[in-house]
């Protein structure tokens, strides 16, 4: 890690001079750390004190101390919530796992005209969600969508339907929407790491004359482990709060079928103005994030050496 | 000759997955200047004469206004993180510090954070200080997830830069802020543009805090296109239109920062 110590950076004489040398870095941090302290603590602080309040109707009452939590607890929509997020993440994250490190793969055994195509994958990532959800919406809503109408509809394999509007499909429709505009980016991040790493051991292999699946699992895999662990556990934590393309395209219905919890937390707030309890199940959520948060870190910075 | 067959095979394969990709994008290119009548015709109609009307609607409807809104949300925001968070973002990568650690895993904290979670304080805040539905309101909630952001990304920039300049400097005599802005400020230049441009792009795709916090007259692009859905159904060629707008910056970002992107979006743990 680089660091100039104080000593290397001031020269002695202005330090001994004056105590303000070993101040300067906090200086530098002092307005990002303010603005940060306004706009992130102070919101989490005024949550936890939601949570343990009487908050209906954006009015705050009484100290109820844990019944919020007692209540979101008991309610089947919290564990529901849980559900439909731990299905999106454990089925959506794996597949775009796969298919990033297979197209990680190709793109790195020799695919031509890269500088054009490797921009042209990042377009789905970039998107605006809403964009991505109407984009989707076109393709594969009622049976007029494109691909729902000449695909599904004509074969007579969905009815008159709507996959959105479908108990059993909607969440597989959502998943596959994630998967599309998050499986090239897996892709693209994988490449990269593939991209750095050292070439010395692939030439010692080469001399061996050991085979492609060999060289894989004993030298690609084992130097990527650190990189994919770092890149999966974020995707992990942006999935989890997945919001703006269920909320364009099912808005958790049909039903509850597809409320994660952050629409959950939405619907309690601004549509049944839930607060104390919303703010109970936004702090929980928070919470863990936190812990998934650190690891993503302690990863990161001492397996990747990145931070 | 077997390495040129294996690279032409993985060549089409990738070019194929690209297509298929993006082949919903370039639908919905298509619908901008498509009638109203095929637009969902059935049996899909691939031919059409191309019409204008859906652009005529979409500056009718004032979304030329949303789309300034957005601009200059988006610009203003961008330019406030980037004069807060680079000297934190330098003083993360070069100084040690008390609880350094600890100040940095709450930066990234408030990067992960959901957005969901943040909004609900943030509203009941906002209706009680005014700022609700303002230009100030949301350029403060937008510094949530950009500024954290930038600085975390900023910060592996900084680290990249040889420290032995900064040294030199400092044996001239040159005091900090010297050396900040004569050294250091003219080498992360391409590091700042990269990650203030995603910051940038991050602002404009935002649905939540704009839908919430704003939405009247404070209203986003991506906010405004609810707007195309009247009471005689949606008006999808318009949608396009508004859609592909939106997507013009992105497009613009994706060819020129392809290789700091992958940086950008692992927040600096892999370098692209």
């Amino acid at each position: 890690m680089s660091v100039i110590t104080e000593t290397a950076v001031a020269p002695a004489r202005e330090r001994r001079r004056s105590g303000r040398g070993v101040w300067y870095p906090y200086l530098l941090i002092a307005p990002t750390m303010i603005t940060l302290v306004l706009v992130s603590l102070v919101p989490f602080v005024y949550a936890i004190y939601l949570s343990f309040h009487k908050a209906k109707y954006g009015r705050v009452g009484d100290f109820i101390g844990f019944d919020n939590y007692a209540k979101l607890l008991a309610d089947p929509q919290f564990w529901n919530s849980l559900k439909v997020a731990g299905l999106f993440v454990g089925i959506a994250v794996p597949i775009e796992f796969m298919i990033g490190l297979g197209g990680a793969l190709i793109l790195n055994a020799g695919v031509r005209g890269r500088s054009v195509l490797v921009p042209l994958l990042f377009i789905p990532t970039m998107m605006a969600p809403v964009v991505v959800g109407l984009l989707w919406k076109i393709m594969l809503a009622g049976s007029w969508g494109l691909i729902s109408y000449n695909l599904l509809e004509r074969f007579g394999w969905l009815g008159d339907q709507s996959i959105f509007a479908s108990p059993d499909l909607a969440l597989y429709a959502l998943m596959f929407v994630d998967i599309w505009q998050w499986s090239p980016f897996m892709m693209l991040a994988f490449f990269a790491g593939l991209q750095a790493l050292p070439l010395g051991p692939y030439r010692a292999a080469a001399v061996d004359g050991a085979s492609t699946l060999r060289v894989f699992f004993k030298i690609t895999l084992p130097m990527m482990i650190p990189l994919l662990a770092v890149i999966g556990l974020l995707r992990l934590i942006d999935a989890f709060k997945v919001f703006d393309t269920i909320f364009i395209l099912t808005g958790g219905g049909p039903g509850v079928a597809t409320q994660s919890p952050s629409v959950l937390a939405y619907k309690m707030t601004f549509e049944f103005w839930n607060i104390g309890e919303a703010s109970a199940l936004a702090v929980l959520v928070w919470a863990a994030f936190f812990v998934f948060c650190n690891v993503f870190y302690q990863i990161a910075k001492k397996k990747l050496n990145a931070f | 000759m077997n390495a040129n067959k294996t690279s032409l095979l993985w060549t089409t394969v990738a070019v194929l997955y690209a297509l298929v990709l993006l082949f919903p994008v370039l639908w919905m290119a298509t619908m901008m200047v498509k009638p109203a009548d095929v637009m969902f015709a059935r049996p899909t109609e691939f031919l059409f004469t191309p019409t204008l009307a859906n652009f005529d609607y979409v500056i009718a409807e004032g979304f030329a206004w949303n789309l300034l809104t957005s601009f200059v949300l988006c610009t203003v925001s961008t330019v406030l993180v980037v004069l807060i968070g680079t000297p934190a973002a330098y003083a993360f990568a070069r100084f040690e510090m008390k609880g350094k650690d600890d100040l940095f895993l709450f930066i990234l904290a408030s990067r992960m954070g959901p957005p969901v979670c943040l909004v609900i304080p943030f509203y009941l805040i906002f209706t009680k200080v005014g700022l609700l539905d303002t230009f100030a309101g949301l350029t403060l909630a937008y510094m949530t997830f950009n500024l954290s952001f930038y600085v975390w990304v900023l910060r592996s920039f900084c680290r990249d830069l040889p420290v032995e300049l900064e040294e030199a400097a400092a044996l001239e005599g040159w005091s900090r802020p010297q050396i900040f802005m004569r050294v250091v400020f003219p080498l992360l230049r391409n590091g700042i543009v990269a990650t203030a441009v995603l910051c940038f792009i991050f602002a404009w795709n935002e649905f939540l805090f704009a839908f919430m916090l704003g939405g009247d007259r404070i209203q986003t692009l991506p906010v405004a296109i609810p707007k195309l859905i009247t009471a005689q159904g949606v008006r999808w060629g318009e949608v396009a239109v508004v859609g592909i707008v939106a997507l013009l910056p992105v497009l613009a970002v994706v060819l020129l920062l392809q290789r700091h992107i992958v940086r950008g979006l692992t927040l600096g743990a892999v370098k692209g």
